[in-house]
């Protein structure tokens, strides 16, 4: 063979690995294979697109689960690209709720598409471009592939909340987004370039590799350490705004609202838990404690300290916010923030667990509430968009009155979900709060850590109390009052009752036998981010 | 040495002048072409501290980019736009000025703070020295992205090919189609909708 000399010269490592990518691959693949498809199939077929993605989130599936299986033997590479990429359990996990996610939402979307005449091709091969940007968020060990898929996540999700373009609402709720999510991602972008010249060593200049930046805190090799507590403040703005947690939560109602109600199903449920993958990712892996670093102790306890007020405000703004709502999707929207103040406690809880298992445990327990969270939100939605009907005109508080026994296999299945983001026994719900706070409550957690991690508790318990003056509500106003206006039970298609029949069955499993899909999101305890 | 040391600091300053003087120029303009004019003037400012700090490829991507393709960009839209000479008329939002005061304040303090703590560090880097620097070099950069940053540059491929797809989907020429739903208390609703024509 000939080699150029020029080239020869420097042969440098790339490590393409294909395999470690599979899934994000095979999504984006299909992303564009739908937008060819589209292009020449005849105007009727429109469920053709969605059949693609769909198949195309399972063959993604089907990748994710090989690669699981993979990673317990020992099988698979654990970082790829020059450590662009890592192959670990969390990562594997998040991949997981996502695709479930994606999969709920285009079964969802079939109905919308159709019933609204909208270009059925554009929205799922921007769901499935936004589903690979979510897949890319958890599989970075680089904070520039982070950056770079929550921006095609997010550029995706601007569009689709303003997919209804003769809708005012729906072009607010897309300006609003795009406006404060476009600022966010300026405060990460800052912090992510502050945290490369905080690790600046004496021999080479900064890095952007969650790993090396552990270990250079850790080894004190860093040069600019005070830049590095500005970075990581940034990042915490960048990656709460996300997340939507209380102070940067003020978008969320708007947008949530204004949005279709299956694009705000999605955004509840997808980049919320993407959120969560990438800030625990780059804190929890890449702000360590190390006993023995000084640096390391200063930067660990001011984040997580500034994550406890978070979490606390977070939990306690979107409960008491929601209790005023007189739209249910506002409601909804609060009540997604408060699940992001419980799911942070989770959070915290894997940064002040020093033990590698019970950090596993932790993370894997945030992991499992997204995917509680996740099922029982995309239900909820699912009816609240047939109830809504066309153009989501009624999403109102009174459009439910009395609606309970004229459409009673609805109601019931909407009073499960609310039962279960309210967190009752025997749903999952309640299984995931469980899991969240006893990592919180856990023996391996810090000693100086356990009286703050009794509080998050203590406040999150207080909230969940309060939550359920809101989500019992809607459900005495859908079967104890008296409705005066006719209304007729919305006819419900096989795509959305298929949505409807998964996500009920995932809650009553999830709530009833969870130990199963736990262990398997904690079953190596092995993660690459902390054995470089 | 001292004497290529002094021509240095001298072309800072004239550059460092222009780029206050510009970007001062540009916010004190009345006129919407004036403003995109005296923003020219601060890129290209920058453009020759990118020189100065040895890295000529950022440099010409400066130039290229910011001075040429986004200020064509710019103005263009005021083209399109027809923006006229904006009249000065009493400031209806009094308290955006406190708000500015404070967002400077703020951005100063941080340029004191990454000065302070650039300045605390006990370690000079070697890579400031800029005749010596490997960083933004035309060769260096080539290098990076088809190495260590292959799979973020196809993952920018992506990302924009995602956006075209966006921007044409929300900015498609509509075609108005009246569409009629009956609601549950039995009224019609009339609506107009906007499709794609293959559609109708």
């Amino acid at each position: 063979m000939l080699i150029n000399p020029i080239f020869a010269l420097q042969a440098l490592p790339v490590d393409v690995n294909f395999a470690s990518i599979a899934p994000e691959l095979i999504v984006i693949i299909a992303g564009v294979l739908v937008m060819l498809v589209d292009a020449f199939a005849a105007p009727k077929q429109r469920w053709l697109t969605g059949g693609i993605s769909l198949a195309g989130i399972v063959a993604a599936g089907v990748a994710c689960v090989l690669m699981w299986n993979d990673a317990g033997t020992g099988g698979v590479v654990t970082s790829s690209f020059n450590g662009m990429i890592v192959v670990d359990q969390m990562r594997l996990s998040f991949t997981f709720v996502f695709l479930i996610v994606s999969a709920l939402t285009i079964l969802m979307s079939m109905l919308w598409v159709e019933r609204e005449a909208l270009p059925a091709g554009e929205f799922h091969s921007l769901l499935m471009f936004a589903t690979a940007g979510m897949m890319l968020m958890a599989s970075g060990g680089d904070l520039v592939i982070i950056f770079l898929g929550l921006e095609v996540l997010s550029i995706a999700t601007y569009v689709m909340a303003g997919f209804r373009r003769n809708d005012l609402r729906s072009n607010e709720s897309a300006l609003k987004y795009f406006i404060l999510g476009a600022f966010s991602s300026a405060f990460l972008l800052y912090g992510i370039a502050l945290t490369y010249g905080a690790t600046s060593t004496a021999l080479e200049g900064g890095t952007t590799n969650i790993a090396v930046i552990a270990d250079r805190i850790a080894a004190g090799t860093a040069i600019y350490p005070q830049l590095l507590f500005a970075g990581a403040a940034l990042m915490i703005i960048g990656f709460g705004f996300k997340i939507a947690t209380a102070p940067f939560h003020v978008w969320t109602p708007d947008v949530y609202e204004g949005a279709p109600t299956v694009v705000t199903a999605f955004m509840a449920a997808g980049p919320k838990a993407a959120g969560f993958a990438a800030f625990m990712r780059v804190f929890v892996f890449g702000f360590p404690l190390v006993a023995t670093s000084a640096l390391s102790i200063q930067v660990h306890a001011a984040w997580i300290n500034a994550l406890v007020v978070l979490a606390i405000l977070t939990m306690t703004i979107g409960n008491t916010a929601a209790l005023v709502q007189k739209n249910v999707k506002r409601m909804l929207a609060y009540s997604s923030i408060a699940h992001a103040g419980y799911a942070l406690v989770g959070f915290i809880a894997a940064g002040v667990t020093l033990d590698i298992t019970k950090q596993n445990d932790a993370i894997a327990g945030v992991v499992f509430y997204m995917l509680t969270y996740a099922v029982m939100n995309l239900g909820a939605f699912a009816i609240v968009m047939l109830i809504a009907r066309g153009g989501d005109r009624r999403t109102e508080l009174e459009d439910y009155t009395g609606i309970g026994f004229k459409a009673p296999a609805l109601a019931f299945a909407l009073s499960l979900f609310l039962l279960s983001l309210l967190g009752v026994p025997l749903t999952a719900g309640f299984i995931g709060k469980v899991v969240v706070f006893r990592s919180a409550l856990d023996p391996a957690v810090m000693n100086d850590y356990r009286n703050v991690m009794t509080l998050l508790v203590v406040v999150g318990v207080i909230n969940t109390a309060i939550s359920a003056y809101y989500y019992l509500g809607l459900i005495v106003v859908m079967f104890f009052r008296e409705r005066t206006t006719e209304w007729r039970a919305p006819r419900v298609p096989a795509s959305v009752a298929v949505t409807l029949i998964l996500t009920l069955a995932g809650v009553l499993y999830l709530g009833v036998f969870p130990g199963k899909v736990i262990d398997a999101f904690r079953r190596n305890a092995i993660n690459v981010s902390r054995l470089r | 040495m001292i004497i290529a040391d002094l021509f240095q600091t001298l072309i800072w300053i004239v550059l460092a002048g222009l780029a206050i003087g510009s970007g001062v120029a540009m916010v004190v303009q009345r006129n919407p072409l004036y403003a995109a004019i005296s923003l020219i003037g601060v890129f290209i400012s920058f453009a020759g501290f990118y020189l100065l700090l040895g890295a000529p490829f950022i440099a010409a991507v400066q130039v290229i980019v910011y001075a040429g393709a986004i200020m064509v960009l710019v103005v263009f839209v005021i083209m399109l736009l027809n923006v006229e000479e904006e009249v000065r008329k009493p400031l209806r939002l009094k308290f955006l000025i406190p708000a500015a005061i404070f967002g400077a304040a703020i951005l100063f303090a941080q340029a004191a703070f990454i000065i302070y703590s650039v300045g605390a560090s006990p370690v000079r880097v070697p890579n400031a020295d800029a005749a010596n620097s490997q960083i933004g070099l035309t060769k260096s950069i080539g290098t990076g992205l088809f190495t260590d940053y292959l799979l973020p540059f196809e993952i920018t491929s992506i990302l924009i090919l995602m956006a075209i797809v966006g921007a044409i989907t929300l900015a498609r020429r509509p075609t108005v189609l009246l569409l009629v739903e009956e609601d549950y208390d039995g009224k019609k609703h009339v609506e107009r909708r906007t499709l794609k024509i293959d559609n109708i």
